[in-house]
C-alpha cells in the first residue's frame, strides 16, 4: 500500500493483514553533502517503490522521514524513535527503515525499529534499462531481509 | 517571351485567390482534423504492447516476461514495467497470467516457496495457486489470478494486452 486515497481506504478494511511499515530517511543539506543526498532522494524512492509492488499487501509504505543533516543527533534520534513508537502503537509489528544515509547505522540500536542500510549508487548517468536492473538486484536482496524478519516471528 | 499578356486586373485576382485559397485552408483543415478525429483514435483502445519476447522461447513451465509502457499521471510521464507469467498449455496455446496476488495485491512467484512445487505463490499471506491460476482453496486469495490478451505477431514475437478475468481456472 502506498500513503494516497485510494489505498488508504483499503488499509482500513484490510488492516489485520498490514502488519508492516516502510519508512525512506532522507536528509536534505546544501553542503558539501547536496549532491549526495541528492543521489539519495533519487535511489531510495525507487527501491521503496519497486519493494512495495513486490509486497503491496503486506506493507505501507510512508512518505518519507526527512531532516535537514545538520540537525542534531539528539533532535534526530527522538524525532524518528516517534515515528518508530507511533508505528508500534498503531499496529505495526515491522517497521523497516530505509536509508543510506551512514548516520543512522551509529545509532542503529536505539531505535526500535528495522534498519535497512543501502549503499546509494548514483543513477545520474545510468540509462533506464541498466538502471531497472541495478534497483532489481538491491530490491531483490531487500525481500530476502523482509521475508526472513517475517517468517522470525 | 509570353504573348499571353497578364493584365494588371488579371494578376491581382490570381494573387488573391492564392492567398486566400492558403487562408481558407489554414482555417479548415484544423476543423476537419478534429471532426474526423474519433475516427482516427478509435483504434488505440485495444492495444497490444510488444514484449521483446519470442514465442520460441516459451515452454510449460512458466516464465517471468517483462514489458514496459508509458504511463500518464496529470502531467507526469512515468514507463511503467509490468511482469507476466507466460508458458504454453496441453494445446501449445499461449497462457500469460498477471501475477498480482487476487487477495490484497502482492506480486506472486511461480514456485515461490520450495514446499509447494508447480504453484504459484504468495510471499505476504502465504497465497497460494495451480498453475492455470486457480487459487487453492483454505489460502487466503478467494479468486483465480487474471489473464493476459496475448497475440503474437508475424515475426513471433509475443504481444500482451488488457487484463481479463481467468477464462481456464
Amino acid at each position: 500500500m502506498i500513503w494516497n486515497t485510494k489505498d488508504i481506504t483499503l488499509f482500513f478494511q484490510e488492516q489485520k493483514y498490514i502488519d508492516t511499515a516502510v519508512v525512506p530517511l532522507l536528509p536534505v543539506s546544501f553542503g558539501d553533502q547536496a549532491k549526495q543526498e541528492a543521489d539519495q532522494a533519487e535511489f531510495i524512492p525507487l527501491v521503496t517503490a519497486l519493494l512495495e509492488k513486490q509486497f503491496k499487501g503486506r506493507m505501507m509504505l510512508l512518505p518519507p522521514f526527512t531532516y535537514f543533516s545538520n540537525e542534531s543527533t539528539d533532535l534526530k534520534l527522538q524525532r524518528m524513535k516517534q515515528w518508530s513508537e507511533t508505528l508500534k502503537e498503531k499496529g505495526f509489528e515491522h517497521v523497516f527503515l530505509i536509508t543510506s544515509d551512514p548516520f543512522w547505522r551509529e545509532v542503529e540500536k536505539e531505535i526500535s525499529a528495522d534498519l535497512i542500510w543501502l549503499p546509494s549508487i548514483p543513477m545520474e548517468h545510468m540509462d533506464g534499462k541498466y538502471k531497472q536492473k541495478i534497483i532489481e538486484d538491491q530490491v531483490s536482496q531487500l525481500l530476502k531481509i523482509v521475508v526472513g524478519k517475517w517468517q522470525t516471528n | 517571351m509570353s504573348n499571353q499578356r497578364v493584365s494588371r486586373r488579371q494578376f491581382l485576382n490570381y494573387t488573391l485567390t492564392g492567398v486566400g485559397g492558403f487562408m481558407a485552408a489554414g482555417m479548415l483543415m484544423p476543423m476537419v482534423r478534429f471532426a474526423i478525429d474519433p475516427v482516427l483514435t478509435a483504434e488505440a483502445g485495444g492495444d497490444y504492447i510488444s514484449t521483446g519476447t519470442s514465442i520460441d522461447e516459451l515452454s510449460d513451465v512458466p516464465t517471468r516476461v517483462d514489458f514496459s509502457y508509458e504511463q500518464k499521471d496529470a502531467w507526469y510521464t512515468s514507463e511503467v514495467t509490468q511482469t507476466a507469467w507466460v508458458y504454453l498449455d496441453e494445446n501449445q496455446e499461449v497462457v500469460a497470467l498477471n501475477p498480482t496476488c487476487k487477495h490484497l495485491g502482492c506480486t506472486v512467484n511461480w514456485e515461490g516457496r520450495e514446499s509447494d512445487p508447480n504453484r504459484f505463490f504468495c510471499p505476504c499471506h502465504n497465497g497460494l495457486y495451480e498453475k492455470s491460476g486457480k487459487n487453492v482453496p483454505g489460502t487466503p486469495p478467494t479468486a483465480p489470478l487474471d489473464m493476459f490478451e496475448t497475440r503474437v505477431s508475424d515475426d513471433g514475437i509475443l504481444q500482451l494486452g488488457q487484463v481479463v478475468p481467468n477464462t481456464i481456472a
